[in-house]
């Protein structure tokens, strides 16, 4: 019934779920984000736990609180998340993906960059 | 302190119990155990069968007479009974629904016999589920009573709710339906919730508490917020297997690639450089703390 792991507190892990959201504009900046009990009622979860992972967005500055209305994703939201993605990317990802492709003797040119032909290709 | 002292009662604490026992002749049931439930939780209520549940809910209910202090909504549970029951509602594990009557007409019934049961409501929370107002009992699914009885309950203007396996012998779509209806429709920060349950992973990411009763006594009383800070997992390589073990933890368990240890407190810092940290689970907690004494003589 439940999808989390054991290797972070699930807010933690509902926070960053609703990161992952964020960045492909769900909701967009300047938009509401869904209530606290919606939340928790689509993700069996904790009313406490949702506002947990609620609070840790807000405090990445990634939220912010309008009195009476609830929470609201910031402007400029998607970018600071992914500056913070794509650091996160060279820092851990990369070196881990750049081995495998040596291991794996797969150079640049040999990548498939265009995604679109990629979709032709699998229809 | 008596009950009787219980005028004001505090809004925000729901139930509270001190050195509550209940006894069945010879045999301790509830064994002195002492908590609270303040408003706007879910609590789960986590034991082996006989472990003393039923029997503690039956307390809280008024029928089950108890030694110690007990105060539900600030009112004594056997003397203020009727009272308690507007505020309080209760599904036994043995809860049936008269298998001849329509679903409306128990609507009408609750009506007729609760003074806070909303029928509006229940024809709300009822249509959310496939339930159909003109359907008869014997003619729905396992899930579908539970989730009409549910409906039922949830329709009394009630501060606390009580659960005793309510999702015992439902398939897993019921069971999300049942927690799905109860998290939406019940919990409001200020409405609590006691569920009792075996299926402790499943209900985990539900709770923001949980008490562990073992053989009667409560052996754990805790926010899952300080489950997380009060308890350390670490995942390791079988071959450190030894350097855990004499450290002492709760339990030792097996993870997915590896093996792991669970420990009450911070472990010394040479022993936690041997692995990694894990989420602490409810279900690793629940054996470590509730394992039956023959279980344990195996190890010897």
């Amino acid at each position: 019934m439940s999808t989390w792991d054991d290797r972070q507190p699930i807010y933690q892990q509902l926070a960053d779920l609703l990161a992952a959201r964020l960045l492909d504009g769900d909701p967009p900046e300047g938009a509401a984000m869904p209530s606290v009990r919606a939340l928790a009622g689509q993700h069996l979860l904790n009313p406490l736990t949702v506002n947990r992972a609620l609070q840790a967005l807000a405090e990445a500055g990634l939220l912010e609180s309008r009195r009476g209305l609830g929470l609201f994703v910031v402007p400029g939201a998607r970018e600071r998340l992914r500056a913070v993605e794509r650091e996160r990317f060279m820092a851990e990802e990369w070196p881990r993906l750049r081995a495998r492709l040596r291991r794996l003797g797969i150079e640049a040119g040999q990548l498939d960059w265009n995604t679109d032909t990629a979709k032709e290709k699998r229809a | 302190m008596t009950t009787a002292d219980h005028i004001a009662p505090s809004t925000d604490t729901l139930v509270s119990a001190r050195h509550l026992s209940v006894r069945y002749g010879r045999k301790t049931a509830v064994d002195d155990v002492s908590f609270s439930i303040p408003k706007g939780r879910v609590v789960g209520l986590l034991g082996h069968n006989g472990a003393g549940k039923t029997t503690l809910m039956k307390a809280l209910v008024g029928l089950a007479e108890p030694a110690g202090e007990l105060s539900v909504l600030g009112l004594h549970p056997q003397r203020d009974r009727v009272a308690l029951l507007q505020g309080a509602c209760y599904i036994p594990d043995v809860a049936i629904l008269p298998r001849w009557a329509r679903v409306s007409e128990l609507i009408t019934l609750m009506g007729r016999l609760h003074p806070r049961f909303s029928a509006e409501r229940a024809r709300q929370l009822l249509a959310r589920t496939s339930v159909g107002l003109g359907d008869k009992v014997k003619s729905l699914s396992k899930g579908m009573v539970a989730q009409a009885h549910l409906a039922l309950v949830a329709s009394i203007d009630a501060r606390l709710m009580i659960l005793d396996e309510p999702t015992l012998g439902l398939d897993v779509l019921s069971r999300k339906a049942f927690y799905e209806m109860l998290i939406d429709e019940w919990c409001d920060g200020e409405r609590s919730v006691l569920v009792s349950t075996h299926q402790v992973e499943e209900v985990e990411s539900l709770l923001s508490d949980v008490l562990m009763l073992n053989e009667g006594k409560l052996v754990l009383s805790i926010s899952l917020e300080e489950v997380d800070r009060r308890f350390v997992a670490l995942s390791h390589d079988p071959a450190v297997a030894e350097q855990m073990a004499a450290a002492h933890p709760l339990l030792k368990y097996r993870v997915q690639g590896g093996s792991a240890a669970l420990f009450d407190g911070e472990p010394p810092p040479h022993v936690q450089a041997l692995g990694r940290r894990v989420r602490p689970s409810l279900v690793d907690l629940f054996v470590a703390l509730t394992r039956k004494p023959e279980l344990d003589r195996q190890h010897f």
